[in-house]
C-alpha cells in the first residue's frame, strides 16, 4: 500500500478495484450498518475495508467479479473485528470529511444521540403501538426475533412455522413498521 | 390574457394531459414505492441474518445504486429495524403490559339496545379499544434525572432517576409496575378504586397513603410515610402478605418466598427527592448502586468484600467527584480513575 487515504483529495486511485470500492462505497457503509447494528462501527470497517482492498497481493488479479469480491473482503473483515483480531487502524481525519457520506441522513442515527428525554419517550411509544398494530403472526414472529432475540429458526420452531415463512413475516413486519414510522 | 382562446385550448389541453400522465405516475409510483418498501425490508432483515453469496452480493449492490428511492428506503428499514433493536427490551416489557392490560377495558356499559342493535354495539365494543388502546402511560427519568407526576385521580409519583414505571388507570382500579427505579407514591384516597404497585414478584395494595417503593438489581422494598399498605407476592407467588404501617420497611429479594420488616425512618428514605441520600448500615454496594443512577460515569466496586462495608451517613448529590470524595469519610475507600468509569478501591490507609 503506497496511497495514504485522502492524503491528497485530488489523486484518485489508479486501482480499478479501489475505484469500484469507491463508487460503492455507500453501499459498504450500508451493508456493514446492517450487519454490525452501527453507524460509526460501518464507517470504521468500510475504512479498514478500504486499506485490506488497497494492500492486497496485486499479483492475485484477473477477478471476474470485483463487485462480489469487495462483498467477500467486506464479510472478511467484519469477521476479523468481530474475532477481534483487526484492531481499529488509525483514523485518517482527511479521508473521512472527504469520503464520510452520511447514510440517509438524520435518521439513521443509531447511536442512542443525547436527545430529549420526553421524544424518546414519545418514540419509544409510538414503536409500541406500531408493533401492537400488527397483524397478529407478523407481529409475533416480529416479537419473537427482533424484541427477545430469537434467531429466525428459533422463532420458527416456536411457531411452528418453516424458516422460510418466518422470514417473510418478519420482512412484512418490517416493511409495514418502516412505512407507518416514516410517514 | 390576450391570447386566451389559444391559451385556454392549449393550458386545458396541457391540464387534461397532465392530470391524466400524474394520475398514472401517482399510482406507478405508488406500487414502485410499496415493492420498494418489501425489497427494502427483505434486505434488511436478509443481512442482519446472514452474510451474503456472490451473487446476492451483486445483486444487493446493483439493487441499492439502481436508485436513490431505493438506497433511501434500504436506510429508513435499517432505521426502524435498529430503533427496534436499540430499545427491544422496553419495547417487549411495554407490549406484554399492554396485552395484560387490554382486558381491563370494560366497554360493556356501551351495550343497550336489543336485537339488531346489541348487534352493532358489539362492533362498538370491540372498536374503540383500536384507537383508544388501554390508557397506559409509561414515565420514565434519564440518569440523574428526576420527575414529578400527578396521574389523573389526583395521586403524585415522584419518580428518582434511572426509574421505569407504567400507570394504568381504569373505572374500578389504578395500577402502577415498577420496571424498576424507585418512586414514591402519594396516593388519593377512592375506597372503590384501589391503587396497585406491581414490583418485581410483590405487590402493593392501597387506598389512600403515601409510601416509597424501591425495584434495582432484583431487590423490592417498600417504605411506608403514610396510612398502611399490604404488600404481598402475585397470585400463584410464594410468600406471605405483610401490612406495613409508616415508619416500617419491607425488604425482599426477588425470585425469594422470604421477606423482612424493619423500622426505617420515612423521612430519611424520602429524603433523596431533596437531593439527598441517608444510610443507615446499608452497604457500600448498594451506596454505589443509587449513585450509579445519578451520572453517567459508573462507579464500579473492585472486590466484593468491600461492597458488603456497611455505610452510615447522608450523601448530598451535587456533583460526582464531591460525592466520591464525601462518600470516601463514611467508608475505607479510595476513587481511581480508568476509562471504565471510577474504580473504588479499599484504601491502605484506613485498615479498620
Amino acid at each position: 500500500m503506497n496511497l495514504a487515504p485522502g492524503s491528497n483529495p485530488v489523486v484518485m486511485p489508479t486501482d480499478p478495484l479501489l475505484e469500484i470500492y469507491l463508487e460503492r462505497r455507500t453501499n459498504l457503509v450500508r451493508f456493514f450498518a446492517a450487519r454490525t447494528g452501527s453507524l460509526s462501527r460501518a464507517e470504521d470497517l468500510a475504512q479498514e475495508l478500504y486499506i485490506k482492498l488497497a494492500s492486497r497481493d496485486l499479483a492475485a488479479v484477473t477477478i471476474e467479479n470485483p463487485v462480489a469480491l469487495i462483498y467477500r473482503v467486506a464479510t472478511n473483515v467484519m469477521l476479523d473485528q468481530v474475532r477481534g483480531d483487526a484492531r481499529s487502524v488509525a483514523r485518517d481525519a482527511a479521508w473521512r470529511t472527504l469520503v464520510h457520506v452520511s447514510v440517509g441522513g438524520e435518521d439513521v442515527a443509531i447511536e442512542p444521540a443525547a436527545d430529549d428525554a420526553a421524544a424518546s419517550r414519545q418514540r419509544l411509544r409510538q414503536l409500541v403501538e406500531a408493533v401492537a398494530e400488527l397483524p397478529p403472526q407478523m407481529q409475533r414472529a416480529f416479537r419473537l426475533h427482533k424484541l427477545d432475540g430469537h434467531s429466525h429458526a428459533e422463532t420458527a420452531r416456536i411457531m411452528g412455522l418453516s424458516v422460510k415463512s418466518v422470514e417473510k413475516h418478519i420482512s412484512a413486519a418490517l416493511k409495514s413498521l418502516t412505512l407507518r414510522l416514516y410517514k | 390574457m390576450g391570447a386566451a382562446p389559444f391559451g385556454g385550448v392549449y393550458v386545458s389541453n396541457g391540464l387534461s394531459f397532465a392530470t391524466a400522465w400524474d394520475g398514472s405516475m401517482i399510482s406507478v409510483w405508488r406500487n414502485n414505492d410499496e415493492l420498494r418498501g418489501e425489497r427494502a425490508a427483505a434486505w434488511v432483515v436478509r443481512l442482519e441474518a446472514d452474510g451474503l453469496g456472490d451473487a446476492e452480493a451483486t445483486t444487493f449492490d446493483a439493487w441499492l445504486s439502481a436508485s436513490p428511492e431505493n438506497a433511501a428506503a434500504f436506510d429508513a428499514a435499517m432505521a426502524v429495524s435498529h430503533g427496534y433493536a436499540a430499545n427491544c427490551g422496553q419495547i417487549a416489557r411495554a407490549l406484554s403490559q399492554r396485552a395484560v392490560a387490554r382486558p381491563v377495558m370494560d366497554r360493556r356499559y356501551f351495550v343497550g339496545g336489543t336485537g339488531i342493535a346489541a348487534a352493532a354495539m358489539v362492533a362498538l365494543a370491540v372498536a374503540p379499544e383500536v384507537f383508544s388502546p388501554v390508557a397506559t402511560t409509561t414515565y420514565a427519568t434519564a440518569k440523574g434525572e428526576q420527575r414529578s407526576v400527578t396521574l389523573a385521580d389526583g395521586s403524585r409519583v415522584d419518580l428518582n432517576a434511572g426509574t421505569s414505571l407504567s400507570v394504568t388507570l381504569t373505572r374500578s382500579k389504578r395500577s402502577v409496575s415498577l420496571d424498576h427505579g424507585q418512586a414514591v407514591f402519594d396516593v388519593t384516597h377512592d375506597a372503590d378504586r384501589p391503587f396497585t404497585v406491581a414490583a418485581g414478584d410483590r405487590m402493593v395494595r392501597v387506598v389512600g397513603t403515601q409510601f416509597d417503593v424501591r425495584r434495582r438489581n432484583g431487590k423490592v422494598s417498600v417504605t411506608v410515610a403514610r396510612g398502611s399498605v399490604e404488600v404481598r407476592p402475585h397470585e400463584g407467588g410464594v410468600g406471605r402478605a405483610y401490612r406495613l404501617r409508616p415508619g416500617q420497611r419491607f425488604d425482599h429479594s426477588e425470585g425469594g418466598s422470604l421477606a423482612q420488616v424493619v423500622a426505617a425512618e420515612p423521612a430519611e428514605v424520602l429524603a433523596w427527592r431533596t437531593g439527598r441520600l441517608v444510610y443507615r448500615q446499608q452497604s457500600l454496594a448498594e451506596v454505589v448502586a443509587d449513585l450509579n443512577q445519578q451520572w453517567e460515569i459508573p462507579i464500579r466496586i473492585e472486590d466484593p468484600t468491600l461492597g458488603a462495608t456497611p455505610v452510615s451517613g447522608v450523601l448530598i448529590l451535587d456533583n460526582q467527584d464531591a460525592v466520591i470524595r464525601r462518600l470516601a469519610l463514611l467508608a475505607p475507600i479510595r476513587a481511581v480513575r480508568s476509562d471504565a468509569g471510577l474504580i473504588l478501591r479499599r484504601d491502605p490507609a484506613s485498615a479498620r
